[in-house]
């Protein structure tokens, strides 16, 4: 069930995009998604999958890997482009079904609302495929230190984030466990009505969430014991350095929106 | 009920990037009124294994027998409640499978689920509780108000209410005070003697398994790389420590006897067969 996800895991490696900074992954990632609606014509759209397909490339990684994560996305993809095929208007028209036409627009633009999903997902698919969630936290943590002048929990919310981050794994492990012993006391997860499924779920959700709350219970005990009392004084062992690189992969950033924008219409 | 496992592969996750293998070739056979054990380092396929006797999981490659009915690759997962009513499996930490409101609702929760009405179910959960050796008087507490070990006792409980014919146990005393494992243990024994269960046991104590069992398979890697009547297996010291298994405690002892110069015909498995070849070869009998 949760082995066809592709997207939010980290496949290990030793590319030049594996060893990138984890906080210029964040930034690049976050940047490109929003540049990504400056293109509107075919050359800058094909600068823009130029220069997924050369970080793809990069990174090593199977290009299946990020065919499988567009996958699941796959309905929404195909709603948003025959909607777009349907119901823009303008331009000529190339034939018409009853009341819904087909312009040349309208295929215009559904070809390029598709190239936007498809590369939006292959980013973000990179960058999780090639970043270990815990160096993802840290990266949030130092983005969003400045946040502190304000009073802003940075601390709290990065411990937050990097504790669910590593109780994602021990949790699907969980699932995983008290589902079979469950089936095996003959419950069916996938047969049966709606309600039937839903009614289900109850005999693992609720062992789910005791185990969570002890569990939740004995990490606290546990780092009380070891001297845990919050962020003030704290040091860090898990350094993050800015190498050149990083530097290198922001310009790249810096030197496709000059190009977006010198080609956009 | 016989299972049969034949030629038995199984990958995790196939055709993925974390596709992992877990068994190789299994050939396995539990019998009918048998109790089985089986043995292994940690990550050699026990729990793997133990998936596949009631078609938790389908072997990738290979068939498995479970009684009448053929578990191919390709089976469909349609249909496979008979075979989960036949086969019962305790799971490790069982207690974490408790969900229900009160201990009664939990234990009948299995037996409903295979078409048993609700006091029928609820008569199945008393006598079941007094099989595992708890009081009926926390019949309507909720099962989160007890201890880890009557949790643990109604958690088995739950499993033996669908009154299955083979009952399959990971590790069902990880965890107990002596004293409870001892009992846990003898309850299974009882089990097996008195009702004929077939029972399949996963563990890592080798003196249960010696005491218990009377097949068992050892598993190295997800291969089984020896089988046979335990006190056969045991009786190579050296090999089990080489494989990383353990040694029963009166074969360990007995070994020691013998670099100390005493003579045994036969490396003895159990404490009580220790000491009857201990005072044979003083030439006294007790």
């Amino acid at each position: 069930m949760m082995d066809k996800l592709i997207l939010g895991r980290f496949i290990p490696g030793d590319s030049v995009i594996h060893r990138l900074d984890p906080r210029a992954k964040l930034i690049a990632t976050f940047y490109f998604i929003m540049i990504i609606f400056l293109a509107n014509n075919a050359i800058t759209y094909g600068i823009l999958t130029i220069f997924t397909l050369l970080a793809i490339f990069l990174s090593g990684l199977s290009f299946s890997f990020f065919l499988k994560g567009v996958r699941p996305m796959l309905f929404l993809i195909l709603f948003t482009v025959l909607l777009q095929i349907f119901f823009t208007t303008g331009g000529k028209e190339l034939f018409a079904i009853g009341p819904l036409k087909i312009t040349e627009f309208g295929l215009v633009n559904a070809g390029f609302i598709f190239m936007r999903f498809v590369l939006i997902i292959f980013i973000s698919t990179l960058m999780t495929l090639s970043t270990t969630p815990l160096s993802l936290s840290d990266a949030l943590e130092s983005i969003l230190s400045p946040l502190n002048a304000i009073k802003f929990p940075v601390h709290e919310i990065s411990l937050m984030l990097s504790i669910a981050l590593r109780f994602v794994p021990t949790l699907m492990d969980e699932t995983e466990k008290i589902m079979n012993a469950q089936r095996a006391r003959g419950v069916d997860f996938s047969e049966g009505s709606l309600i039937q499924k839903m009614k289900a779920v109850v005999p693992l959700l609720i062992p789910l969430f005791v185990s969570s709350f002890k569990r939740a219970e004995d990490l606290s005990d546990a780092m009380e014991a070891r001297g845990y009392q919050g962020g003030e004084g704290r040091t860090r062992y898990r350094k993050l350095d800015w190498a050149k690189r990083d530097s290198i992969s922001i310009g790249a950033m810096a030197l496709l929106t000059l190009f977006l924008f010198l080609f956009r219409r | 009920m016989d299972i049969q496992f034949e030629k038995v592969s199984f990958e995790y996750q196939p055709n993925t990037p974390f596709a992992q293998k877990a068994l190789w070739d299994i050939d396995l056979s539990v019998k009918s009124g048998s109790y089985t054990a089986i043995v292994g380092h940690t990550g050699s396929g026990k729990s793997t294994i133990l998936q596949h006797l009631n078609a938790l999981v389908k072997p990738t490659e290979g068939r498995v027998l479970i009684g009448e009915r053929e578990i191919l690759p390709t089976t469909n997962n349609k249909n496979l409640k008979p075979i989960r009513k036949k086969v019962g499996i305790v799971f490790q930490f069982p207690e974490a499978q408790l969900f229900d409101e009160t201990v009664e609702k939990d234990i009948s929760f299995g037996p409903m689920n295979f078409g048993i009405s609700a006091e029928e179910a609820a008569k199945i959960a008393r006598e079941m509780l007094a099989l595992v050796g708890l009081p009926e008087e926390i019949l309507h507490k909720s099962p989160f108000d007890l201890s880890g070990g009557q949790m643990r006792r109604v958690a088995i409980a739950g499993v033996l209410a669908m009154q299955p014919e083979v009952l399959v146990l990971d590790e069902p005393t990880a965890g107990l005070d002596p004293q409870g494992r001892k009992e846990m243990m003898e309850m299974f024994k009882e089990l097996h003697e008195k009702h004929g269960m077939t029972i399949v046991l996963v563990t890592h104590l080798m003196d249960d398994v010696t005491s218990f069992a009377d097949k068992v398979y050892v598993l190295e890697k997800g291969r089984i790389v020896k089988s046979g009547v335990p006190s056969e297996v045991f009786q190579n010291v050296e090999w089990l420590n080489e494989k990383h298994i353990g040694v029963p405690q009166a074969a360990a002892f007995a070994k020691k006897l013998e670099r100390a110069g005493v003579q045994l015909e036969r490396l003895p498995m159990t404490t009580e067969e220790l000491v009857n070849a201990f005072f044979e070869n003083r030439g006294e009998h007790i």
